[in-house]
């Protein structure tokens, strides 16, 4: 099966099983390495990319039903020497060790925040649920996206 | 990592289309929905079927109809989409909450209504039980025709209903009451459920119970109404403690299944909280 799909702005093509996993593809034939390949069960979230604007578990979706879809990996996100504000703040607040599930935590987070700009810690914490860290204890995970936090502006004699 | 065994996909463009690719492929086939289960299947070393037919381009499987008197939800609609679409109908506000706290939010972005209802070997589905406690009706289309059947008739003949056969939407009635779905994960996030309880309520204008639905997922292998502690309840005020103390009291028709995340005997003890916790809820 021939399989077009448009890779960080790229028109790309597969030939192969249409049940094999976006994750496998992405690694295995566009060299794109950022998303993991660990539990490959849809708990961990370190292989989150996003189809069509959506977080995405690549190691759930076949690629076989995602022709002409627009897929964006952390690659695509934000290059050496100009990281996205996101990453820039989970840089300032040292908050990454090992490294394994933060593509993951970064594709999940920078589309929540884009919807909820507003979110508070415990929003953060529900969105973040479908990805797994074993190094950090995520509390400077939450620290850095707070940081980039815009709270709904109140209007005067609103209740 | 293992390879999928499947050597083929069809791309379904209507019910009827996707039907008779499934009579054709036989017991080789499967549909294909959300892909979430067919996807984990090789590193689980489940069956994998050697053709898949899916069925989530089909329009009319996404798509959910709101009237007075029901609510249709086509069978590949996601669990997300349930939950936003549902979220300003106060009757079905139990299912909303299951829609949008079963998985992760990733999952429920792909996840099919269909598909938690059609997987057999899962008892933790959310959706399950949250459908029970509102009487849905499920219409499947096979290569016969329509047949209509009765939530708990379904889950009772999903594995023998052929494998040309298709779940297409999900019927519930709407009546004045108030439902809630109370779920208890090992941890507070990402964890399958070790017990479920969804309910609905029907109460009289002196405010006691005229009616309850009491759906019960996760602690035996497949989902099933409480039905002694709905018979309990019929006449009693709707207060939270008092439901906790009668399913206290009718805990034991329940004969928990073991699995790895908790014994059988701790998803039987839980059910009296849950049903507490479910009862608050219906007061937020």
């Amino acid at each position: 099966m021939s399989i077009c799909l448009n890779v960080n702005g790229e028109e790309r093509s597969f030939h192969g099983a249409p049940l094999t996993p976006l994750l496998d593809v992405l690694r295995d034939e566009f060299f794109l390495t950022g998303a993991k390949a660990v539990c490959r069960e849809g708990f961990c979230g370190s292989c989150t990319v996003h189809v069509d604007g959506l977080p995405t578990l690549s190691c759930l979706r076949p690629v076989g039903l995602l022709e002409n879809s627009a897929i964006l990996t952390i690659e695509g996100l934000g290059i050496s020497g100009n990281p996205s504000p996101l990453q820039k703040a989970l840089e300032d607040h040292d908050a990454v060790q090992c490294g394994m599930c933060f593509p993951g935590m970064v594709m999940s987070l920078t589309a929540f925040l884009e919807q909820a700009p507003d979110a508070t810690g415990a929003d953060i914490k529900h969105a973040l649920i479908g990805n797994i860290c074993r190094c950090t204890g995520y509390e400077r995970i939450i620290e850095a996206a707070l940081s980039l936090r815009v709270p709904t502006p109140s209007v005067e004699g609103m209740p | 990592m293992p390879e999928p065994k499947s050597d083929s996909l069809y791309i379904a463009g209507s019910v009827a289309d996707a039907v008779a690719a499934l009579a054709d492929r036989g017991s080789d086939g499967a549909a294909l929905a959300g892909a979430t289960w067919a996807m984990r299947a090789p590193i689980r070393g489940d069956r994998q079927a050697r053709s898949h037919v899916a069925i989530s381009k089909i329009a009319e499987l996404r798509t959910i109809e709101v009237s007075d008197k029901e609510v249709v939800i086509g069978s590949c609609v996601t669990h997300a989409e349930l939950a936003r679409r549902l979220e300003p109908i106060p009757e079905l506000r139990g299912l909303a909450m299951a829609a949008g706290s079963s998985a992760n939010p990733a999952v429920r972005q792909v996840a099919t209504v269909g598909g938690n209802l059609c997987t057999a070997d899962f008892a933790a589905a959310d959706l399950v039980p949250a459908l029970l406690c509102l009487d849905a009706a499920v219409e499947i289309e096979t290569s016969d025709g329509s047949a209509r059947l009765a939530i708990a008739d379904f889950l009772m003949r999903r594995t023998s209903l052929g494998s040309a056969s298709l779940v297409r939407r999900i019927i519930i009635p709407l009546r004045p009451m108030l439902s809630a779905h109370a779920r208890l994960p090992l941890r507070k996030a990402g964890d399958y459920p070790v017990a479920i309880v969804s309910l609905s309520i029907e109460t009289r204008r002196d405010g006691t119970i005229a009616a309850a639905r009491i759906g019960v997922g996760s602690v035996e292998a497949v989902a099933r109404r409480w039905s002694r502690l709905e018979e309990a309840l019929i006449g009693t005020p709707r207060d939270a403690i008092l439901a906790g103390e009668q399913a206290q009291a009718s805990a034991g028709t329940f004969t928990g299944r073991d699995g790895i995340d908790a014994p059988s005997w701790y998803r039987v003890m839980v059910l009296p909280t849950l049903v507490r916790r479910a009862f608050e809820l219906l007061d937020q």
